[in-house]
């Protein structure tokens, strides 16, 4: 073993939808490198995977394309990494082309136009099983001679459907193909009409025959595609997807919470009162805790989410609403970021490099943030439960509806602001829909998992470190300066987080925030949902408080004005302060422009919308 | 673009374009022309029919309408070769098809007038 040798850099390129994400999670298990947010592949994934020779393989999972002639960022990206144009990405030593059996000849032009870049090539024939089921026939052997690569059978979503694969990628059974120059013509119509002859010589030559169709798939088509019944099933998707989100999460958020106040009854019935008791159990356990609480919620969304994805769903619902999202300059291909927009704006908005044209991915962009995302669950479920009886308004529950009204006013406001945008618009480029509506399938298990868990593993390293970081650093804040001997008022009023406060106050006045508001939000800043902990800590610091959450509801109900109350939710509709997702749109943008008039157009909504809020309540209660 | 030197000369068909079919209705693909539904430049529509083509949209294709959304059929759902797009009006109007032969009664019965003749 020699462990100066770096491992095997190996690329997988193939069409959307042919298994290709399926392949890598067979080749390289849970060992996979996300950097640091993930959209739905369009990250840049990256997995390691032992070898016997001990050299070892880096995988890397490359966007899908179509061709090698990009429309989308995504697209560009393959192209660039496959011709080693990406700084940070050397090019591939081998070059894995997944093809997707059933669909032969689109994935095996991409595999022609691959080949011409003389890159060392193996071609992955994915999907066998489905093919043998659906009668495809293709000659491996003559495929593979006439080629002039390797060409291996898959089945990606099998266990041990990837092992001759992988042995031949381990036994370096693979040399470059007969060597083009390595640079990339020009996709001139000539050259395309060459490109079709030779995909029917070896479509002739493997003696491929066609999928039988599948009846159902048509029949399930007629159904979800129809413009009435199909938008129908669309809203009743979501909305049973969002009324899981609250009440499967009920129970488990029930044992969460259950949990962290007995850890932080336990941690103050065990220390000494003082100042490193407070610390643990109203920053740390506290803070935390009342975060880690929406685990369940944000679990729940993105399975829903991740099932809807896989199955071949959230194409078809982009088709049914081009049309309406198209009204307010928006693309069908919008659907996906701004659904994912709900679980969290971050990989939403890293979805949206899925939409070629700038213009729309930009509106896309911008009006991410006013998807209701899981943080503000912890905000909204907090005052709607202190602030609004749990009155029966017909079949409905007058706390749902609230809920439902935010949701609803998030989505309307987006609508809205990308309306506007669209009137400013200067260049009207055209920007194709040219979607493929892939072959329904069942979600894969084993898949679904995998993705949950990297979900998981993000959501709990952003608990661990910078909203208990955060929570630390408020905790200091408003514990210390120590109150003067004497002193009437809570501890905290004195403190330097008390005073930040009183001068926030002067801003905050007129839309009805006190001062412990105008402090939970400058944390708030870091991640929306802090700002329930750091009202919490707030609190807490005048009370010996050991249950944050279940003591906050009772302090607000009896101290706040349902203005105040109401004014919190406007705020919160728009929700400006999240550093994460603007440094994200700096990042997709490449530009401080747009985070900034992000950042401007939401700061002065939120003000907007809870100035007229507070009035109307207070005049109308 | 120039006519598609490869193209079927079967003549016998008339040409549509593709978003004219109706649903169910089976054609045959005889090229792709640079669509004027689009406005934005040569760039924009030669690179659609670039994609078209590597999608599949090849003269000799065999596709199908199978969904159309509201009342002007925008966008739609074709298959061909197996695969399901979904595109826009003026995405398929790039896209010139024939009623093949033994599809021509359909055409008759639905194509009505809106068929424009190549």
């Amino acid at each position: 073993m020699d462990a100066t040798v770096t491992p095997l850099r190996i690329a997988l390129v193939g069409v959307p939808n042919c298994g290709k994400t399926a392949l890598f999670n067979r080749l390289t298990g849970s060992r996979q490198k996300v950097a640091n947010y993930p959209g739905v592949t369009v990250e840049r994934r990256e997995g390691e995977r032992a070898t016997p020779d001990g050299r070892g393989m880096r995988v890397l999972d490359l966007p899908g394309t179509y061709s090698l002639n990009p429309t989308t960022l995504d697209e560009a990206i393959t192209r660039d990494v496959l011709l080693g144009r990406l700084a940070d990405t050397p090019s591939p030593e081998l070059v894995v082309c997944v093809v997707d059996a059933v669909h032969l000849p689109i994935g095996l032009r991409l595999a022609l136009e691959v080949k011409r870049l003389g890159l060392p090539m193996v071609l992955a024939l994915n999907r066998m099983d489905v093919a043998r089921r659906r009668r495809v026939h293709i000659d491996v052997a003559k495929l593979s001679a006439e080629l002039g690569v390797p060409v291996v059978p898959t089945i990606a979503v099998k266990r041990g459907g990837a092992d001759a694969l992988v042995e031949i990628v381990e036994g370096g059974r693979w040399v470059a193909p007969r060597a083009f120059a390595a640079a990339l013509q020009e996709h001139g119509a000539e050259d395309a009409e060459q490109m079709q002859r030779d995909l029917r010589g070896l479509l002739g030559a493997s003696g491929y025959s066609p999928p039988r169709e599948n009846p159902w798939f048509g029949r399930i088509d007629a159904l979800l595609l129809h413009p009435v019944a199909g938008l129908a099933i669309l809203l009743a998707v979501l909305f049973v997807m969002f009324q899981a989100v609250f009440s499967w999460a009920e129970a488990p958020m029930n044992w969460i919470e259950v949990a962290m106040n007995s850890l932080g009854a336990f941690t103050a019935a065990h220390l000494p009162a003082g100042p490193l008791a407070s610390l643990l159990v109203n920053g740390v356990i506290g803070g935390a805790g009342s975060v880690l609480v929406f685990l369940p919620q944000i679990v729940i969304l993105f399975f829903f989410i991740l099932a809807l994805e896989d199955s071949g769903y959230l194409p078809r619902a982009a088709y049914l609403l081009d049309r309406l999202m198209g009204s307010v300059g928006l693309s069908g291909r919008a659907f996906i970021p701004l659904l994912s927009s709900h679980a969290c704006a971050i990989p939403g908005i890293m979805a949206t490099r899925t939409i070629p044209n700038w213009r729309d991915r930009l509106t896309t962009i911008m009006i991410a943030p006013l998807m209701t995302c899981s943080a503000r669950l912890p905000v909204y479920g907090l005052l709607i439960a202190a602030l609004i009886p749990a009155r029966a308004i017909g079949p409905f529950n007058l706390q749902g509806l609230v809920l439902f009204t935010l949701y609803a006013a998030g989505i309307v406001s987006a609508l809205l602001v990308a309306f506007v945008m669209k009137q400013f618009a200067r260049d009207r480029q055209y920007s194709p829909l040219m979607l493929e509506l892939p072959d329904f399938q069942w979600p894969n298990a084993s898949n679904l998992l995998l993705g949950l868990w990297e979900r998981v593993k993000i959501f709990l390293s952003r608990v661990g470190g910078i909203i208990l970081a955060l929570m630390v650093v408020l905790w200091f804040l408003s514990s210390y300066p120590e109150p003067p001997p004497g002193a009437s008022g809570p501890p905290i009023q004195y403190s330097l987080a008390g005073r930040l406060g009183a001068m926030l106050e002067y801003v905050f006045a007129p839309i009805g925030f006190n001062w412990q508001i105008a402090i939970a939000l400058v944390p708030g800043l870091a991640a929306r949902e802090v700002a329930v902990a750091a009202l919490g800590t707030v609190y807490a610091m005048s009370a010996a408080g050991d249950d944050l959450s279940a003591a906050l509801e009772p302090v607000i109900a009896s101290s706040w004005s349902l203005a105040t109350g109401a004014s919190l939710l406007a705020w919160y509709v728009f929700a400006p302060q999240c550093l994460s997702t603007l440094a994200v749109v700096k990042r997709e943008t490449n530009s401080w422009k747009y985070p900034l008039i992000m950042a401007g157009y939401l700061f002065a909504l939120a003000y907007l919308a809870s100035f007229i809020t507070f009035r109307v309540v207070r005049a109308w209660a | 673009m120039k006519s598609d030197a490869s193209l079927p000369v079967e003549g016998t068909g008339r040409q549509f374009a593709l978003a004219q079919l109706r649903r169910g209705q089976v054609a045959t693909v005889s090229g792709l022309v640079e669509s004027a539904a689009i406005d934005s430049g040569r760039d924009a529509s030669q690179s659609l029919v670039t994609r078209l083509r590597d999608l599949g949209f090849v003269p000799g294709a065999r596709c199908e309408v199978v969904a159309r959304m509201w009342l002007g059929g925008d966008p739609i759902a074709v298959r061909i070769g197996g695969s399901t797009f979904a595109l826009r009006r003026a995405e398929a109007a790039a896209v010139r098809v024939e009623i093949s032969a033994s599809h021509a009664r359909d055409a008759v019965a639905h194509a009505g007038s809106s068929a424009v003749p190549a």
